[in-house]
Parts: structure tokens; sequence; C-alpha cells
């Protein structure tokens, strides 16, 4: 079978092109949007997700991980004694100023824990140990926060909140969404440094349920002896983490907004393209109706066109996604395209370029096959 | 007993508020394996009613009859792709077809698909004397060849009737003279009916019969 389809689209070389970029423009800007989305997102709960926890312990209405408020310290222990709970652990997330050695300040996450062994957290140490944290000046450092902060080396000291902390080891992988760094340290050595808002209270509470035991059980009971404050299962905290930032921020809507424009100007280029190639093959399509073809056969010509434009769009579109990962790498961005995200682009890549051929379609449901006879 | 058939057949068409009778009653009919020459100055209603013979417009008034079937508007598509086949004053080629795929592709239009679609393009392109320019794109063909592609284009398949619109309007006197001869003596050795519209007078000498229409009507 002779495919006019193919062979026509492929003849003019520059329009096939164009039709091409401008799929593939949208299926980079939709990867691009949503990939940088999914890689802030990633990071609004990353911790949440490092951290071994079945339930969290917050305080009432804390919007997100980053954002901690406190409460007494002593709440532990009514936790440790609900039947049910294998380990309970108080956590302490705050914001805390550094002096750098160039007189600049910047802020620091700190995360503190007792025990930072036991919870496996931060999970990339590359430098140094976690269980050298416990009781001493010291603190871990996450790898990214060179860009903020400068260099730094094993054994270097920094001033946080006008007490100088050792560096005793470096982690990677460690980030927030609000891209400060993070640093890890005794979960007293916290609370001394910021003893007004920290002394004697957490921010949350780990706790880790026994093999068997009901996860909601020891929630409803966790719930009943802590009425002031909110209980979580990690999955439920890492989305309200997440959520957050997608709802309160704006940051949510600019990305949908992009998306829809990506997919706008993909439908327009290709509409255009398509709309352009219909009518200056205008005679060719009364040809196939004059020698006996139906709209459905140049319905079919204009579909295959349209889906070949898809997936050579895609293809390309992809391909320049993926270059574009390292340098966003570079930037400490991350570039997140998930096997679902590809699927639902190369489905949606098709779809819009079926619909943007859906106007050649009218305009070809009315040729008069009697214009082959004009000059 | 006639392979085509008109029958009263006027045709109206609406300018503005201005009703226009193009074709005026005109009764015709040829017969398988004729040639007919139909002639007439411009304006004349011939390319109207050869569109009409060609299923492509319906007549305002009156039958036409193609290879025993009466021609009503939802079986037009169905007997252009059995019963007719078509040559264009302007080729009508798919530019991005070679030439050999141009009729292949008209077979595969009519249903004809694969080897047999494959073995019958190659026999009507070597009938017509293109054997060494089949692979050729319509813009590396003259525009006798391009022709002749166009012809071979009707002759495919087992249309009893082909219609044929000013075809040597733009081929020079031997050329046309060429593709004429070519014409008549494929549709003479496979007895097909053959209508073509003309003001060239150089197709009389190939025709069996001439037909002249004058402000729609036959003279």
């Amino acid at each position: 079978m002779v495919d006019l389809a193919t062979k026509s689209l492929l003849h003019d070389k520059l329009r096939f092109l164009i039709t091409v970029s401008g799929v593939a423009f949208a299926v980079t800007l939709v990867f691009v949007q949503v990939g940088l989305f999914l890689g802030l997102m990633d990071n609004a709960s990353l911790t949440i997700e490092h951290l071994d926890a079945d339930l969290w312990v917050t305080s009432h209405n804390t919007a997100n991980v980053d954002f901690a408020h406190t409460f007494p310290e002593t709440y532990v222990k009514r936790v440790r004694e609900i039947p049910g709970v294998a380990r309970a652990d108080n956590l302490i997330v705050w914001f805390m100023n550094v002096s750098l050695p160039n007189g600049a300040v910047e802020g620091t996450e700190v995360y503190a824990l007792e025990d930072f062994e036991r919870w496996s957290f931060p999970w990339n140490v590359v430098e140094g140990n976690r269980q050298d944290l416990r009781r001493g000046n010291y603190f871990i450092l996450d790898d990214s926060a060179k860009k903020r902060w400068g260099s730094f080396a094993i054994g270097d000291y920094r001033e946080i909140l006008g007490r100088r902390l050792k560096i005793i080891g470096r982690a990677v992988d460690a980030k927030s969404f609000t891209t400060t760094p993070l640093t890890f340290m005794d979960y007293r050595l916290a609370q001394s440094l910021n003893p007004s808002e920290l002394r004697g209270n957490t921010t949350y509470i780990l706790v880790k349920v026994a093999p068997g035991a009901s996860l909601e059980t020891v929630r409803a009971e966790l719930r009943r002896r802590l009425p002031y404050n909110d209980v979580f299962t990690g999955a439920e905290w890492a989305h309200r983490s997440r959520s957050y930032w997608v709802d309160s921020t704006g940051l949510g809507l600019n990305m949908y907004l992009t998306v829809f424009l990506g997919c706008l100007v993909g439908i327009v280029v290709v509409a255009q393209t398509l709309y352009t190639s219909t009518m200056e093959h205008i005679k060719e399509f009364g040809t196939v109706k004059a020698i006996g073809g139906g709209n459905a056969d140049i319905y079919s010509i204009l579909a295959k066109q349209a889906t070949i434009a898809a997936i050579a769009g895609f293809a390309l579109g992809a391909l320049m996604s993926y270059a574009l990962r390292p340098v966003i790498q570079k930037i400490d961005l991350k570039l997140v395209i998930p096997t679902p995200l590809s699927i639902a682009v190369f489905i949606g890549s098709i779809v819009l370029c079926l619909a943007a051929a859906m106007i050649s379609f009218r305009k070809v449901a009315s040729i008069d096959p009697a214009l082959v006879f004009r000059a | 007993m006639s392979i085509l058939t008109a029958q009263n057949v006027e045709k109206h068409f609406t300018e503005g508020r201005e009703r226009v009778a193009v074709l005026k009653g005109i009764d015709f009919a040829v017969d398988r394996g004729e040639i007919v020459s139909l002639e007439g100055p411009s304006g004349s209603g011939k390319t109207t009613f050869l569109s009409i013979l060609g299923c492509i417009l319906t007549p305002t008034k009156g039958d036409v009859t193609i290879d025993g079937v009466t021609a009503s508007a939802k079986r037009l598509n169905e007997i252009r792709k059995r019963s007719l086949g078509f040559v264009f004053q302007q080729f009508n080629l798919f530019p991005s077809l070679t030439a050999v795929e141009n009729v292949e592709y008209a077979l595969n239009v009519k249903g004809v698909r694969g080897a047999e679609a494959h073995n019958e393009a190659n026999r009507v392109i070597e009938a017509v004397g293109l054997a060494d320019r089949k692979r050729y794109l319509p813009r590396d063909l003259s525009g006798g060849q391009k022709q002749r592609v166009a012809i071979a284009r009707a002759l495919a398949g087992s249309a009893p009737i082909l219609l044929a619109d000013e075809p040597t309007a733009n081929l020079d006197s031997t050329v046309g003279t060429q593709v004429l001869e070519m014409f008549r003596a494929l549709a003479k050795k496979e007895n097909r009916a053959l209508v073509i519209v003309t003001h060239d007078p150089k197709v009389r000498s190939i025709a069996d019969r001439v037909v002249k229409i004058h402000d729609g009507v036959i003279e």
C-alpha cells in the first residue's frame, strides 16, 4: 500500500521540521516545567521520606516540615507509653543563622535528633560518622551548602547563633524545598543554641510502630493522648508538606499555566502547519476524491500525518529534555521525568496533534472534487 | 448496449440571485470501446457535463447510467471507484509519489492492494512507455510524461469508462499527438469507452465520433 500520508509529509522537509519543532518545543516545555516542579516537590518531602517513621506528631496546623512549631518535649513520654509503639524520639527542625568567615550571615535549616544512627539519618553521609554527633559542638553539613556558604572541609568551624561548631561530616542529597542548606546536630545542642524557643521543646515526635501493631489503633490513641497535636502517617505528612508549596505559593498554578501554554503553543503550531499544508494540497485531496476516495481516506491521511508529527516531536522534545538534565543539575536543581509523566506527555502529544488536525478535517469535508477540473 | 448514458440532463447553478442553466436537457450515450470527442467553446457547459458523467457533480434533472448503474447521490463515490478513470488537464499527480506510486495509490483507493496493485501499476506504466521513468517524481518528468502517468492512472484497474478533460492543453503539438495516439491505442486494446473534452482539433483524428455542445445543448 502506497503511504501517501508519510511521503507527502516528508516531501516538504522544511514544513515537517517546523511542525516537529512546534511539538518538540511544547514537549520540552512540559517536561522541563513539570520535571522541575517534581524535582522541587521531591525536595519538599525528601527528609520525611528518608526518616523511617510510621507516624509524625506535629504541633497543631503545622503547614509543612520546614515551618515547624514547638510543643513540650515531654510529650514523647506519653507516646512511648502507648502499646504498639516500638520507638519514639523528638526531632527538632529549626532555622538558624550562620556567620560565615567572610562576615556574611546565611541561614541553615537544622535537623536535631538524640540518636541519628537509630534513624539512619542523614541517609547519605559521604565523610564523617553520624554517631559522632552525640553530645558535642559538632555538626554534619550537606554538600549543597557550598553554593551558599562557600567551600568547606571536615574540621572547619562555622558559627551558628554565635557558637563555634566544628564540621565533622559531609552529607549529600539532603535538601529542603527552601534551598536553605541542611545541617544535622545533636538534639540538646540545638536546644542550647536557641534556649528561648527550644529549651524543653521539640517540633516533632517520630514514631515507629511495633511489627504486628495496628497503625490506626496507635494513631487513634496518640490523638486521644495528645489532643492539641496532629498525627500524620509518613505519606500524609509528605503529601501535606508538598501540597503547601503547590497550593499556597502559586507554584502549582504557575506550573499548570505553563503546561497549558506549552500545549497551546504546540497545538497552534501543529494546527497552523497542518492547515496550511492541507490548503496547499487541496487539489491533491480533490484528486483523491475524484478517483474514488472518500472523506475517510483523507481524514486517515491527515490523522497519520498528525500522529507522525506528534511522535517525531515527542522524541525530539524528550531528547532535548534529557539533554538539559545535567545542565539543570549543575545549578542544583533536579529535573524529574518519571515514566508515567513520559507516557502521559506521549499520549497528550498524539491527542493534541489529532485535535489540531480537526481544523483540517473540517476543511477537507467541504472539498468539492470538481475543483480537479479547474486550471 | 451503451456503457454510459445521459438522459435529459439539466444543470442549474445559482449565481447571486440569478439561476443559470448550464446544461439544458442533454441526451448522450457512449458504447464500450468507443472514443468520443466532446467539443464546444468556453462556457458551453462541456466540463460541467463531464463532471456529471464522472459522478463528481449531480444533475439538477435527468439521469446518468454508468455500466448499468444509475448514478444517485449516495452511489457517486462507489461508481467513481468501480467504473471511471480520469485524466485531467493539469495532470493532478501527487508530487510526493513516484510515477508508479501515483498509479498504485489510485489502485489502493479503488480497493486493490498489495502485490496485485503493484503488478498492475507496473503493467500500465510500462504500457504507456514509462518503464525507465517509473521511479521518477512528477517534478522530474516532462509534461508529456506526466500526462502519460495520468493516463496510466486512469487505465489502472478495470474501469470501463475513461474521461479526459483537455488532456493535450498543456502539451506541445508533437507530444500532444503522441499522447493521443497512445491513449487511443490503449483504450481500444482494452475496449474502454473514452470521452475527451477538448478544444484541440487533433483529438478529432483519434475520435470515433465528435459531439458538439453549445450553450448547454448538443448540436
